[in-house]
């Protein structure tokens, strides 16, 4: 009817039509998902605007005085972190899953552990320990390294990044097709030789899923890096916010940053697409473990001295301070008012975070389009994004529209969302993509309206999901450091706050028993991370 | 002997039974084997266990004379000189055709050997395809090709076709085979598949249970089979209790049946008889009446279940009937039995 009336709505209908496929989504829906994708995007755009608002002379000045430096010592830092940090959890991949090491099942679980110490947690651990003031110095009168700059920010960042490539490669280990090493078997190759030339072959695209990951997060990572002193964009671009409130050479350097983040992500692009390995999977097999034979004494050493490094120095540490703090009396009222401010603001993005991708992942999965497509793009965009550029979009986009707003709590929430907003996708979508469609249009047979459904159906079928999800993006949150520093409201610490401030000042026994509460909390969903892989 | 199983035994730890049971197997030069059996038979362990993927807890294997595994001897896999293609083909997605093929080999005339085996299977213009490029039969072939170019003492092949939809699966074994021979390799096969195992052997061993129940040429465990397993899991059998007669007879419920296969069991033994429902001829003059009960049409022939004899002695049996009569249930017909497809069973449990 529509049609006759107006022949151009005509047209723009139809095209509307073939865009959704003949099923367009609601747009209650669509707009949901827009604004969730909007969140996103919008503190990006504001920062790479206000880097192109500044003059050539902020440019020039920004070139030919930090930059280099910046450029050398980023690169430097990525790249030796990311080299170590794959090598490390690759072979520990290999060790426990493939060789007769004893102990494997438990070192398996224990090797993880690390993912739940925020690395400038294990920073100040480091420092508690190699210090100027450090227990070494106490005991044995001198410090034995510099632990500030490259070595210990090296060290350090190596440590709690490696589990991203053990936990990938422990995964794609257990799903590799046995056939493959057994057909190199059968065409005469020694089994090294078959290790070498097939097995780490097939493994190239899960070490460099590893690599991607830990690149991002040395890239992005503030807190470890400042703790040490090692001087990195994340650090410049918070010492241009809070020293000098030159807001428009944070934005300079946050665009370099993202420049360098976009870079990597394409590199993995690129090899992922080079490497669409597809592995038909036979039937599962356990794989032949291999006789490590003396090689077994110094692989367990090489296990000892990681766990020993990664988990058990940091939490012993962590622990006498806490004990010495307990006794001083520094777990008082005032740090259980810092904790609750931790929680709460978790709490409410955590909540945010699960609200705002449900309409973008029930999008996705239920009315695929190049729209829907993009908008999935923009909102999964965010996860590289590092803490300091997006406190900094924020604070642009109040400064902006929002003055009446500025310096309240809704800045830091918002900002935890953007970050964490990814994650709490993922889960969800996940969990979506478990629920048939089928079961959708069995309900809409039976008379459910498509609201009916979403609240009858479908958020039942992905509670589960998108309650993992939300977990995630709570601990997250919770740990967050730079955004926090940078947007909380006056007067409004939290833990993780809480944690920076003292160890700047080197009151420890403060910082202690706050790091201690925060890695307890995130060992909590440790098994969600370890299902997922 | 090309490949010599003596009482090879192999269990795995999760199993409540072994997986092959004592089972001695010779594998002649140059021919095609086929292991046929149900799964969990145990016709992978034995395929494995000649790869050497496996090791026996008992038993002796030996391939062109050279001891591969017993008590004592332990030869891995890559010293047996075996080729051995893949259910999945296990092409290394990560190689080219022609590095697939060449993989682990050395020489100087390493690219005239590679560029020859793939002329042999006809991929001689994929060399620097990539494995996903390929459709299924060419896989297929560069795994052959990468199994035959070491010139391997013999070649396995693990349920090589069951990934191939129906025309294509026809096609590649008949392709395979002349390549074989071309070839003139030994192959060992394993299927589950007695229409394929029939197609292709010079010689079935149908197992059950990691036993072999009966070894033979694909004629003689079809027309013969030993044992009420072979007779119902090799193409369809009835299977009539009886008593053996004279001259070839064996006495029935439904009469003296013609029977020119007895294992020389004597006059008044039971036996158990198998009869294909081929041996059963349509015939206005026949001694057996039935009435058919039940029809399926499959295009080559009316597979129908009809009931012969009387009162207590009637019995329901398959038989065979050409495509072209009109036949319907409840159709009264007249058979006569031609003795080429009945076979008395051996004792079986």
């Amino acid at each position: 009817m529509s049609n006759s009336k107006h022949p151009v709505m005509g047209k723009v209908r139809q095209a509307w039509m073939r865009h959704w496929q003949g099923r367009p989504p609601s747009a209650g829906l669509l707009t949901a998902a827009f604004f969730g994708a909007a969140i996103m995007i919008i503190p990006v755009v504001y920062v790479v605007s206000l880097a192109a608002e500044a003059g050539p002379g902020a440019w020039s000045r920004l070139f030919t005085t930090r930059v280099p430096t910046l450029w050398w010592n980023t690169f430097a830092l990525t790249i030796s972190v990311t080299a170590a940090s794959v090598t490390i959890g690759g072979l520990l991949a290999f060790l426990t899953l493939r060789t007769d090491l004893p102990g494997r099942g438990l070192f398996r679980w224990l090797l993880a552990v690390p993912l739940a110490v925020p690395p400038y947690i294990g920073a100040l651990a480091y420092i508690l320990v190699f210090g100027p003031r450090g227990l070494w110095f106490q005991w044995l009168g001198s410090a034995p390294v510099d632990i500030y700059g490259f070595v210990g920010a090296f060290w350090v960042l190596t440590l709690f990044t490696y589990p991203y490539t053990y936990l990938i490669t422990s995964a794609a280990l257990r799903r590799l097709n046995q056939n493959f090493e057994e057909a190199g078997l059968s065409c005469g190759v020694p089994y090294w030789k078959v290790l070498l030339t097939v097995t780490l072959k097939l493994l190239r695209p899960s070490l460099g899923a590893g690599a991607v990951l830990t690149a991002l997060y040395v890239l992005s990572d503030f807190g470890a890096i400042a703790m040490l002193r090692y001087n990195t964009f994340t650090r410049a671009i918070y010492y241009q916010m809070t020293g000098r409130f030159d807001q428009s050479a944070a934005a300079v350097l946050s665009l370099l940053l993202m420049v360098v983040t976009v870079l990597v992500l394409t590199v993995e692009r690129f090899t992922r697409a080079q490497q669409a390995f597809r592995q038909d999977s036979g039937t599962y097999r356990k794989p032949q473990l291999i006789k490590l034979g003396h090689l077994r004494w110094p692989s367990l050493v090489f296990l000892g001295l990681i766990l020993f490094s990664a988990v058990l120095l940091p939490i012993a540490v962590l622990l006498y301070w806490t004990v010495l703090g307990w006794n001083q009396g520094t777990v008082d009222a005032r740090f259980w008012q810092f904790a609750w401010n931790s929680f709460s603001s978790a709490a409410a993005a955590a909540l945010l975070c699960v609200l705002l991708a449900l309409p973008l992942t029930y999008l996705k999965s239920r009315y695929p389009s190049r729209s829907t497509a993009a908008l999935l793009r923009i909102a999964y965009g965010g996860y590289a994004l590092p803490g300091v550029i997006v406190a900094l979009g924020i604070m642009i986009v109040y400064d902006r529209f929002l003055p009446v707003f500025y310096g309240s709590l809704s800045m830091l929430i918002l900002a935890l969302t953007v970050r964490f907003l990814p994650q709490s996708m993922q889960s969800q979508d996940a969990a979506l993509e478990l629920v048939s469609p089928r079961l959708d249009e069995a309900a809409r047979s039976m008379g459910q309206t498509p609201l009916g459904v979403l609240y009858r159906v479908i958020f039942p079928a992905i509670l589960p999901g998108a309650a993992a999800g939300g977990a995630l993006a709570f601990v997250s949150a919770l740990k967050e450091l730079p955004a926090a520093l940078l947007l909380r409201p006056a007067g409004f610490d939290t833990l993780s706050v809480r944690i920076w401030m003292e160890s700047v000042e080197g009151f420890y026994a403060y910082a202690a028993p706050a790091a201690l509460l925060l890695i307890a909390v995130s060992m909590l969903p440790l098994r969600l991370i370890l299902n997922r892989y | 002997m090309a490949i010599s199983l003596q009482h090879v035994t192999k269990t795995y730890s999760s199993a409540n039974g072994p997986a092959v049971d004592g089972l001695s197997l010779d594998i002649p030069q140059g021919h095609i084997t086929t292991l046929l059996g149900p799964s969990g038979c145990g016709k992978t362990t034995t395929l494995r266990l000649i790869a050497g993927f496996e090791r026996p807890e008992q038993g002796s294997i030996a391939i062109a004379g050279r001891t591969m595994a017993d008590n004592q001897r332990w030869v891995p896999p890559e010293k047996r000189g075996i080729g051995m293609v893949f259910q999945d083909y296990a092409l290394f997605p990560h190689l080219n055709v022609e590095r697939n093929t060449g993989f682990g080999l050395k020489g100087p005339d390493l690219k005239k050997k590679v560029q020859s085996t793939l002329d042999l299977v006809g991929l001689g213009n994929y060399l620097k395809a990539m494995p996903h490029e390929l459709s299924g039969g060419q896989q297929q072939r560069v795994a052959l090709a990468r199994a035959l170019i070491r010139d391997p003492l013999v070649i396995l092949f693990d349920e090589p076709f069951s990934n191939l939809d129906t025309d294509l699966r026809e096609q590649m074994r008949q392709e395979v085979v002349d390549i074989l021979q071309r070839a003139h390799a030994t192959a060992v096969f394993v299927t589950h598949d007695q229409r394929e195992a029939l197609a292709i052997s010079d010689q079935i061993v149908v197992m059950k249970d990691g036993r072999i129940q009966q070894q033979g040429s694909p004629r003689e465990i079809y027309q013969y089979p030993e044992t009420a397993f072979v007779a119902s899991f090799v193409g369809q059998s009835n299977l009539l209790p009886g008593t053996m007669g004279t001259d070839g007879y064996v006495m029935t419920a439904l009469g003296p049946i013609p029977c020119h296969h007895t294992h020389g069991r004597e006059t008044g033994e039971p036996v158990t008889l198998s009869i294909r429902p081929d041996s059963f001829e349509m015939d206005p003059d026949g001694e057996l009446e039935g009435t058919i009960l039940r029809t399926v049409y499959t295009g080559e022939a009316i597979d129908a279940l009809v009931t012969l004899g009387q009162g207590s002695t009637a019995c329901n049996i398959w038989v065979h009937i050409h495509p072209e009569e009109q036949v319907r249930t409840g159709t009264v017909l007249r058979f006569t039995v031609l003795p080429h497809f009945v076979a008395v069973i051996r004792g079986d449990a």
